[in-house]
């Protein structure tokens, strides 16, 4: 897969000759059944309409088989890879949410069914030591004391 | 007797068909719901399924899609759809600390409780404006009218999306005039061409040499896909005990409100909502989880609301749901009519009643959750890493191309083609350049539909 193809478009990753091929392909397998079976179906079907509907649902089928046969063709331009989770980022989710929220919270004001939870996923050391029990004002107090006189 | 059992059975089937389908669509990133469930409902309608069948085909769909959506949003951190956005940054912060399957949970146990509520209370607040639908169906031009004013003015483009909707009324009306001359009268192509526009507006993009080089990626985006824990036994966990006592009162409470406030549009109330419950949260994991389950909540209880109440009101599409997703149960000529002149609706509004929307609302809802639940809470992890290892975007582009090609061929032959290739271009410009998204250019069409006649005879 050469990557000087590739492009970002309607949010993901495509190779632009992927993506002309695989239009192709599309247009091809659900025109190709649409107009077969508005052909087969007019004589078959006695009301005109009612063909047409027809014609217009195997068309459709035909653009999903057209996709599958494009899935089969094309395979994504994407890297996935097994996410192990970081110690590092922990730490870091833990200072994004002290900067969002003003602060962490204490264990304590949990319901024990959520402490509960924190403990069984390995969570509650890194909750306590972001907010140790003993702190007795959160730090973000003082600015908002400020910005409330003002 | 034995019809009546026919029709639930062909409701039942075609809750189990949406259901499945779209907790398939809901896995694929990017499947927006109205490119998605807009024409698929549309395709329900014309072949003719019962009245139950459709409603029940939508919503079942709806409610399935707005469980799996959440496998991509946790475990990939990609959103799994629009209405999915607003939770991305509560799934990314829970999944770097390494517990995406808690945001799983918490996602699809908050869509079950609020799918649940979502439905009668719907059916409450919709009798209880009934009574208003006389006044509001004589006076529709001008509520469309008020309406369209109102939800652009709310979209992200501000008044650049109110004058916006000026020339974009008036191309569509030019269309109408230019297909009429040949004797073609379309509708569902310029659904298509709407909801459809953001992706012909890429591909157009991908051709000219300076778009081009800005859409040019030197590398494969790379996706980390989380691990999935299993913590209970059995296929069906009880979504109560996912959450705790005060996420599930939270979900309870802001479905209720949510249900109530349809002409809203559902991302704000998302964002909203989930705000005001952060807002009383202290600690700072509790106020993650409790964000994601009472926000996905609400994309359930603001979808199922939206549609159910200008149905079964008024008849008549008066939200962003009604107007994009779920316009083929209000417009689906010939067979569903909305008549501009006279306020005159024949669709579902008129073919069922409150009980039976209530009863085959209910049924739609416990299809969908017997359906999405187990399987995202099962499946997840697996299903993630089959739509990211094998599901190529060419595909997914190449399977909506086909369709754009069928359906506007269908209604119209080539004209139907080139109007959902005008409006799609259009309306995917505006909405990509000014934030007129796609709820607005429902509302424009509706405007160009039911709102200018009036004007014209006032004129007159």
């Amino acid at each position: 897969m050469a990557d000087d193809n590739l492009y970002e478009v309607w949010g993901d990753t495509v190779d632009s000759r992927h993506l002309l091929a695989a239009i192709a392909v599309g247009a091809v397998c659900s025109l190709g059944a649409f107009f077969l079976a508005e052909h087969l179906l007019t004589g078959w079907v006695e009301s005109t309409q009612m063909a047409r509907a027809y014609a217009m649902l195997l068309g459709i089928l035909g653009s999903l088989l057209g996709g599958g046969v494009s899935a089969c063709l094309f395979k994504p331009k994407r890297h996935v890879v097994e996410h192990v989770t970081d110690p590092a980022w922990r730490l870091q989710v833990i200072e994004e949410l002290r900067a969002e929220y003003g602060g962490i919270g204490q264990l304590a004001d949990l319901p024990p069914e959520v402490r509960n939870e924190l403990r069984e996923l390995g969570l509650e050391q890194l909750f306590d030591n972001a907010e140790p029990a003993t702190r007795e004002m959160p730090r973000h107090a003082a600015p908002a004391l400020k910005g409330g006189a003002a | 007797m034995d019809a009546l059992f026919d029709q639930i059975l062909i409701a039942a089937l075609m809750g189990v068909i949406g259901a499945v389908v779209f907790s398939a669509i809901g896995l694929i990133s990017g499947s927006d719901e109205t490119t998605t469930l807009a024409p698929l409902t549309l395709l329900v309608v014309l072949l003719g399924v019962p009245a139950a069948g459709v409603f029940t085909f939508f919503l079942a769909g709806a409610v399935a899609k707005h469980m799996t959506h959440a496998v991509p949003t946790a475990l990939l951190g990609i959103p799994g759809d629009t209405m999915a956005t607003p939770l991305m940054r509560e799934a990314n912060f829970l999944r770097n600390l390494g517990v995406p399957h808690i945001a799983l949970r918490k996602m699809i146990s908050g869509a079950v409780i609020a799918a649940l509520v979502a439905v009668p209370l719907a059916v409450l607040f919709a009798v209880l404006l009934a009574p208003f639908g006389d006044a509001i169906k004589q006076g529709a031009p001008w509520v469309f009218l008020a309406a369209a004013v109102t939800i652009a003015y709310f979209s992200a483009g501000r008044w650049a999306s109110v004058l916006a909707l000026l020339p974009f009324v008036l191309v569509i009306i030019a269309l109408q005039t230019l297909t009429g001359q040949h004797g073609v009268k379309l509708s569902v192509s310029y659904f298509l061409g709407i909801a459809i526009g953001p992706l012909i507006a890429a591909l157009f993009a991908m051709l000219a040499p300076a778009e081009r080089a800005r859409m040019k990626r030197s590398e494969p985006r790379t996706f980390s896909l989380s691990p999935d824990v299993k913590g209970w036994g059995g296929w069906f966990p009880n979504p109560l005990k996912v959450l705790d006592r005060r996420q599930a009162g939270w979900t309870l409470a802001t479905a209720t409100v949510s249900s109530a406030t349809f002409v809203f549009s559902p991302v704000a109330m998302t964002v909203i909502l989930g705000e005001v419950v952060g807002a009383r949260i202290k600690h700072a994991y509790h106020r993650l989880t409790s964000v994601i389950s009472v926000r996905n909540g609400v994309t359930e209880s603001t979808y199922i609301a939206e549609a159910l109440i200008p149905l079964i009101a008024f008849g008549l599409p008066l939200s962003p749901v009604a107007a994009g997703p779920a316009a083929p149960l209000f417009n689906a000529p010939p067979r569903f009519t909305v008549d501009a002149a006279t306020g005159q609706v024949n669709n579902l509004h008129n073919l069922l009643s409150a009980g039976e929307f209530l009863a085959f609302g209910m049924l739609a809802v416990l299809i969908a959750i017997l359906i999405a639940y187990p399987f995202s809470m099962n499946f997840a992890h697996r299903a993630a890493s089959f739509v990211s290892r094998r599901i190529s975007h060419e595909a997914v582009i190449a399977t909506f191309v086909g369709l754009i090609l069928v359906i506007g061929l269908w209604e119209g032959g080539l004209l139907g083609l080139l109007v959902i290739l005008t409006i799609g271009l259009l309306g995917g410009f505006l909405y990509r350049f000014i934030g007129f998204n796609i709820g607005v250019q429902f509302m424009g069409y509706y405007t160009a539909v039911l709102s200018v006649p009036a004007i014209v005879a006032l004129f007159a």
